[in-house]
This record gives C-alpha cells, sequence and structure tokens, in this order.
C-alpha cells in the first residue's frame, strides 16, 4: 500500500503536481485499515483532509468504512466511490496470477478516472521497478488492464502544475539525506515506530550500524562512539527515550555529543503505536535527572528535515551536548514534496568544534578545561591520555565533590549554549497581510508547518510563526511574541505543551488550538477553528 | 613501557585489604608487559568500588553509568578498532543491572575485554545482595540469607556465544596479570571474572579451594556450573 501510495504521488509530481501523502495503519504486519490518502495541488503546502474526492477501496468493509469521507464531494459528486472487486480489479490481478499487482491495477483505475495520460504512470512504473524486469513488466501489465476498466465519469479537469523537478520524500527520508550530509559514522537503532525507515534507509550504507539489544545499549554505544571519535546517532520513539534518559544526562555530563531523533508516537505508554503526536515536548526538554545543556530541534518540512538532520551533529560536536531532534509519525511516514531547486540550495558545511591540538606545557591535555566559552577542546583515544567522566569531575577528569569545582563546572556546561543565539535561528516568520502585531497570530511547531501554511492561504490576514528550535527556547522569539496580538498555539497534543513554554518564557496568554486523537490536523477542522478565531 | 607511567597523582580510596589493588597492579602489568600505550588503551568503568580506578590507573578512562560500561565499550570499539577495548564493572554492575548488555555482547562475539570484579555483593550501597550473591548467605538486603542460586557470569557468557572466558582471583596477581594479557589479545568477546570477597561486606565468604587449569576446556559443557574451576576455562 505504501508502495502504491508512493507511486502515485511521484507519477502527479511527473505531471507538475505537488502530492502529500498520508498513511494510516494499524500495529500489525497484515491486513486492517490499511489506507492513504494522497492529495495534489498545483500550490505548494498541502494539509490532509478529513473528506476526500475519490475512494478507491479493497473490500466490501474498507469501502463500507470509508464511504462517508467521499460523500458530498463538489469535484466528483456520487460518482466518486469505487469498490477494486466491483470494477474487476480482482479478476485482472488473477488473470495475472499474482495478487500483490492488485494496487498496480488499483493505481491504472485511478489514473484513468482522473483523466492522465497512461504513459506518465507507466514511466513511473518503470523507475520504481527499474532494476526487477519481470516485475516491471507485470506491473505495467496490470496498470494498463486497470487504466481500462477505469470510468470516464465523472469528467475531471485540472489546472497545470509547476514545470519545475519536484522532490518527493517521506520525512524520515529527508533526515536520512541530512544524515548522510553530515557524515555520520555509527547509528544504534532498537525498531520502533515511527523511525524504523531511518534503521531500512542506513542500513544501506557504510555507516557502522548497531541494532542493539535495547535502546540502552544504542545510546551508551553511541555515546562511546562519540567520545572514539565518530559521529554518532540514536533514532526511538517515546518509549526507548525514557529508556535512554540516564545515558543521556550521561551525555551532558560528560560533554559527548549526541544526536537523538525522537520519532513522536501517541502515548503515554504503548499508546496508539502507529498514531502521530506532538505530545513529547516537555519530556524532552526535562528528560534526565539534574540539570544540563541540551538542545531540541523540531523539523517541519523536507527542508528543514534535511537541514537539521545535518546540523544537528555540526551542533552536538561545537557544543558537546545531546542535541534531540523532534519529528513524528506524521513527518517521518507521510510523504512531501518540494522543488529540487530549495533542496539543492541548502549548504551544510561540516563543522566538528573545538578540537585537541597536540599537547603543550607541563600540565598536559585537559579534557574539561575551563575556557572562555565553557567549552574545552575534544581529544580522542588514540591521540593522548585523558579521561572522560559521568562522575562531577575536576579540568582533568578526575572525580570530585569538591564544592568549589562543582560551582565552576555547572556554570561552564550550563553556559555553554549562550553562543547558539547568535547566527543560529530558531523560527520563520510569515507575515500576515495586514502586518507583524495586526490581528491573530497563529503560532506552531514541528510537523504542523505546511498543514497551517495550507489552511492560511484562505486566512491571508494572519501572522503565523513558526518553531523549529524550542530548546533553548529563541531569545529573538521573546520579542517578536510581545509584539504579536492574540496568540494562537496549535499543536498535536493534549495539554498545549508550545503554549505553556511561551507563558513561562514571555508570560504572554495564549488561545490553544489541540488536538491528540493521533490524526494530524485536517484541513477543514483547523479552518473551522480559525474562522471561530 | 614502565608501569609507573600508567600510575595517576590520585591514590587509591579502596578499603585496605580489598582485592581491587591486587586487580590494579594485575591490569598494570598486563598492560605494560603488552606493550600498549596508554592512549591507545580505552577502559569503561561501570559505577560501584573497583570502578573507582578511573581515577588511579592512566590510560583513557570513561565512567560510565551503572551496568553501561559494556555498550560503551562496543561503540568505542566499532568506532575505532585499532584501540585495545575494555569494559570493566563489579557482579553488580555487569552481572545484575546490565546482564543484558552481557549476554548479548557475548552472543556478538563484540571484540572487547569484559572485566568483572565479583565481590558478591553491592559495595558502595552498604551490602544489599547481588544476582551473584551465594544462596544462604546474609546480607542487609536478606537478613534471612539469600533465596537463590548465584547466577554465573562465566557460564552466562559461555552459553551466550563468547569465544573467551576465564575466571581469577585478584589475590594472584601473576596468574591474573597473564589471563588479562591473554583475554585482550583475544579477537573476539573475551569475560575475565576476578574474585575477591568485600573485605567488609562478604569477609566471610571464602573463594572456593580451586583448580587451575592447565590448557582451556574444548567444551564449554565441561565446566558449566562450576565454581571451583580457575585459569583460562575457554578460547575458542
Amino acid at each position: 500500500m505504501m508502495q502504491a501510495g508512493e507511486t502515485l504521488s511521484k507519477a502527479l509530481n511527473r505531471l507538475g503536481f505537488y502530492t502529500l501523502m498520508y498513511p494510516e495503519y494499524p500495529s500489525r504486519i497484515r491486513g486492517g485499515d490499511n489506507h492513504i490518502q494522497v492529495v495534489f495541488s498545483s500550490g505548494k503546502f498541502i494539509a490532509p483532509f478529513e473528506k476526500i474526492d475519490l475512494l478507491l477501496a479493497f473490500g466490501r468493509e474498507n469501502y463500507e468504512r470509508h464511504s462517508k469521507e467521499q460523500e458530498g464531494s463538489k469535484r466528483t459528486g456520487g460518482q466518486g466511490k469505487f469498490e477494486a472487486g466491483e470494477v474487476g480489479l480482482n479478476k485482472i490481478a488473477e488473470e495475472l496470477g499474482n495478487p500483490l499487482v492488485l494496487n498496480t491495477a488499483g493505481l491504472g483505475f485511478i489514473w484513468k478516472v482522473l483523466g492522465f495520460e497512461i504513459k506518465i504512470l507507466k514511466e513511473q512504473l518503470s523507475e520504481d521497478f527499474a532494476d526487477k524486469e519481470e516485475i516491471k513488466a507485470l506491473n505495467i501489465k496490470a496498470a494498463e488492464m486497470g487504466y481500462e476498466k477505469g470510468s470516464t465519469s465523472p469528467h475531471l479537469t485540472w489546472f497545470c502544475g509547476v514545470n519545475k523537478q519536484i522532490v518527493n520524500l517521506t520525512g524520515n527520508e529527508a533526515l536520512v539525506e541530512g544524515i548522510l550530509k553530515a557524515e555520520c559514522d555509527f547509528v544504534g537503532i532498537y525498531p520502533m515506530t515511527p523511525v524504523n525507515e531511518i534503521l531500512r534507509l542506513l542500513a544501506k550504507t557504510k555507516i557502522k550500524l548497531f541494532r542493539p539489544e535495547d535502546e540502552i545499549a544504542g545510546i551508551n554505544a553511541a555515546i562511546g562512539a562519540a567520545f572514539a571519535g565518530g559521529r554518532a546517532m540514536v533514532a526511538t520513539s517515546g518509549g526507548g527515550f525514557a529508556l535512554m534518559t540516564e545515558a543521556l544526562g550521561m551525555a551532558g555530563m560528560a560533554e559527548v555529543p549526541a544526536v537523538i531523533v525522537l520519532g513522536q508516537r501517541t502515548g503515554p505508554s504503548t499508546g496508539m503505536a502507529t498514531f502521530s503526536s506532538q505530545a513529547d515536548l516537555n519530556f524532552a526538554i526535562s528528560a534526565g535527572q539534574g540539570e544540563f545543556p541540551r538542545i531540541i530541534l523540531a523539523p517541519g518540512d523536507l527542508e528543514e528535515a534535511y537541514r537539521l538532520g545535518a546540523e544537528a551533529f555540526n551542533l552536538a560536536e561545537q557544543y558537546q551536548v545531546p542535541v534531540i531532534l523532534l519529528t513524528d509519525k506524521y513527518l517521518a511516514e507521510s510523504r512531501f514534496s518540494t522543488l529540487k531547486e530549495n533542496f539543492d540550495q541548502i549548504k551544510i558545511i561540516i563543522d566538528k568544534g573545538k578540537l585537541f591540538k597536540g599537547n603543550k606545557g607541563d600540565k598536559g591535555y585537559r579534557r574539561y578545561e575551563l575556557t572562555a566559552d565553557g567549552i574545552s577542546p575534544r581529544a580522542f583515544p588514540g591521540e593522548t591520555t585523558f579521561l572522560t567522566n559521568s562522575y562531577e569531575h575536576d579540568e582533568s577528569g578526575f572525580s570530585s565533590d569538591d564544592a568549589e569545582n562543582r560551582e565552576k563546572m555547572m556554570a561552564k556546561r550550563m553556559g555553554k549554549l549562550k553562543n547558539l543565539e547568535e547566527g543560529f535561528g530558531g523560527f520563520e516568520i510569515f507575515e500576515g497581510k495586514k502586518g507583524w502585531g495586526k490581528g491573530t497570530t497563529l503560532v506552531g511547531w514541528g510537523s504542523t508547518k505546511e498543514i497551517i501554511l495550507d489552511a492560511l492561504k484562505e486566512f491571508p490576514e494572519f501572522n503565523f510563526i513558526h518553531f523549529w528550535r524550542l530548546w533553548p527556547f529563541p531569545q529573538k522569539a521573546k520579542e517578536i511574541l510581545t509584539k504579536a496580538k492574540n496568540l494562537v498555539v496549535i499543536e498535536g497534543n493534549f495539554s498545549g505543551q508550545l503554549a505553556d513554554l511561551i507563558e513561562k518564557e514571555t508570560g504572554l496568554k495564549s488561545q490553544r488550538i489541540l488536538k491528540d486523537n493521533g490524526r494530524p490536523f485536517f484541513k477543514e477542522e483547523l479552518t473551522a477553528w480559525m474562522k471561530k478565531i | 613501557m614502565d608501569e609507573k607511567d600508567l600510575n595517576t597523582k590520585v591514590q587509591p580510596t579502596w578499603c585496605s585489604g580489598c582485592g581491587a589493588y591486587g586487580f590494579l597492579t594485575a591490569m598494570k602489568k598486563a598492560i605494560a608487559q603488552s606493550n600498549l600505550a596508554p592512549k591507545d588503551v580505552v577502559v569503561t568503568y561501570d559505577i560501584g568500588c573497583a570502578a573507582n580506578m578511573i581515577n588511579f590507573f592512566n590510560v583513557c578512562g570513561f565512567a560510565t553509568l551503572h551496568g553501561r560500561s559494556i555498550p560503551v565499550a562496543v561503540g568505542v570499539k566499532m568506532t575505532n578498532p585499532s584501540l585495545t577495548v575494555i569494559a570493566q564493572g563489579g557482579e553488580g554492575g555487569i552481572v545484575t543491572e546490565g546482564a543484558n548488555h552481557l549476554i548479548h555482547a557475548a552472543q556478538r562475539n563484540d571484540d572487547i575485554t569484559v572485566i568483572i570484579n565479583n565481590n558478591y555483593v553491592f559495595g558502595l550501597t552498604t551490602g544489599q545482595a547481588s544476582a551473584a550473591t551465594p544462596k544462604g548467605l546474609k546480607t542487609s538486603s536478606t537478613p534471612e540469607g539469600n533465596p537463590f542460586e548465584a547466577l554465573c557470569a562465566v557460564d552466562l557468557v559461555a552459553v551466550s556465544g563468547g569465544t573467551f572466558v576465564a575466571r581469577t582471583a585478584a589475590s594472584e596477581i601473576e596468574k591474573t596479570t597473564e589471563i588479562i594479557k591473554k583475554a585482550i589479545a583475544h579477537k573476539g568477546f573475551s569475560l575475565v571474572e576476578i574474585l575477591h570477597p568485600c573485605v567488609i561486606w562478604t569477609k566471610g565468604v571464602k573463594i572456593p579451594e580451586g583448580t587451575w587449569t592447565e590448557k582451556p576446556f574444548a567444551d564449554y559443557k565441561e565446566f558449566l556450573g562450576k565454581e571451583n574451576l580457575f585459569g583460562v576455562l575457554f578460547n575458542e
């Protein structure tokens, strides 16, 4: 099903349309209510919808379950609902002797209903199955046969899309592009939805991949790898991150860089394992005993997933802190599209921060040397002898309970991020027609970015501020939020965790639009809420 | 290389008579005699009495978390295979809190050396029974006597797939030195269990009167369940 959605959205990209593919599936390997929604538009920024124009269901049960979503469609009226068996698609699969081509026959069928030329779909299928000649031929045949079954009513017409190259990626795929760009050396991932795709993709690369016995081993090994000089990361969801919290503190205390991808899903506990959430912000900010510096980034689209996926490694090494990349199931596993040129213009320069440059003086190298900016050059085993310590320690790394030393070391660590504000942003502003400070200002973070931007097409007077760095909370945002009127925070959790954070940081109260049922904000419900503001 | 190069400015803080002194001496001898430069040796330490050795042993030391010295060592070795990587811990850290890591590192045959300082008890936290405390022993958490059979690290590692398994007593400094040298030279997962009953909490426990093996057993089934066997028990 995921493959069919990928083929369909990429074929639509070939016509110049932007696409969104949003999958929903239960926590089981085969079967169940497993569906994808594909939305396409000639304009960028696409939100998922509650209502659809076209339904192709496999099986009567699924047809009944989703029929209501199609009802009331202005574009297709009562003619946009189909059940695969009833329109003859099952027969195609039987005829071709392979049940797996049923989805492809379905794609051919939909393609005909949409009124597009079969040639484009065939081109896409040829690309998707490029390395498997027999399977390619079979799928193209299935698509052609499905296409023939497709009805020509409703008759649909489309505005042309853009005449530029479009890239189509899931959030996880874009993140992996960033991880590769950053020249990551070591990855420790215990499988968990929604980050499994990161493990699968990185397993095909030369990066040293550790599938640990548990998430505790994963992050401890990543810390060992970074201590030994590698660029190291882990990826997990809330449950795995809960197991990692003690080691997170060790990375903070021992000043070892660590990149942690935290793909949020619906909690608490096992929750709804294959559904989305933005409820781990508070957890990410406060995880671990004691106080230590950390950076929390939350990409909102493909460009940010790529850029922050790479920059996380730079930040972790420059400041010698854990960096948490907060994604969620919606961003991680949905397919988005953007112009290739937007992607290509993102420049990443690898910066490993301050490094040991040979022993000098009598004192020799001190791993935790006190410096003006609190950051001590890193050495690696094999270069010189030194101590790394999860106990409180002195400049040389020896364990220490000394009160005066403790105060100096806490000040060193907690002051390390003060230079982060210089040059490295944390949010993006979309000014409404009336200008900043006039009318309503929407506030969002992470994966709601495109959804809110889509909804804003109907509310051009609204302002919008999107946060991609949550911690340390961007100082410049404080001024900007203070100037804004009528803050409305939109987030996918029960209590309004960003709204609380803003109140704590600025004293500003805001309205909250919250959703916590595992699904992303749908365009209709978001615009309905916005009308009420 | 001189053993003295492996000293730090810090004096050991262990109780007088503690087996950790013998262990530290054997470690210094083993590293010096193996001609390893301190900068090329990484020891990842657990949390516990013997782990305080980070402050007394001049190599690239990393004091990790309780139970987690093994996964940190695995990450170090995967990233820089030219380093000699040793994970240290007491039986509290390695056989109790972090036993999962011991089993899996042995299963994968990770190329690291794990050294367990087995004093049969949680020492720093005032003498509670661990997973390796002998059955019947009265401790602060088992005032009526420990009701459980002790979990044996040697057996666990052998059946999990470790390819070098040894047991020694800290008081036998020369033998311990030789065993550590062999363990760090071994390609693949190596375990050295070092027995030294705690002089405060388990001083009544006697190290079993044992037989030192002349050569390793060909099959681990020959030493499973036998606490009185010492030396290199298995070397695949």
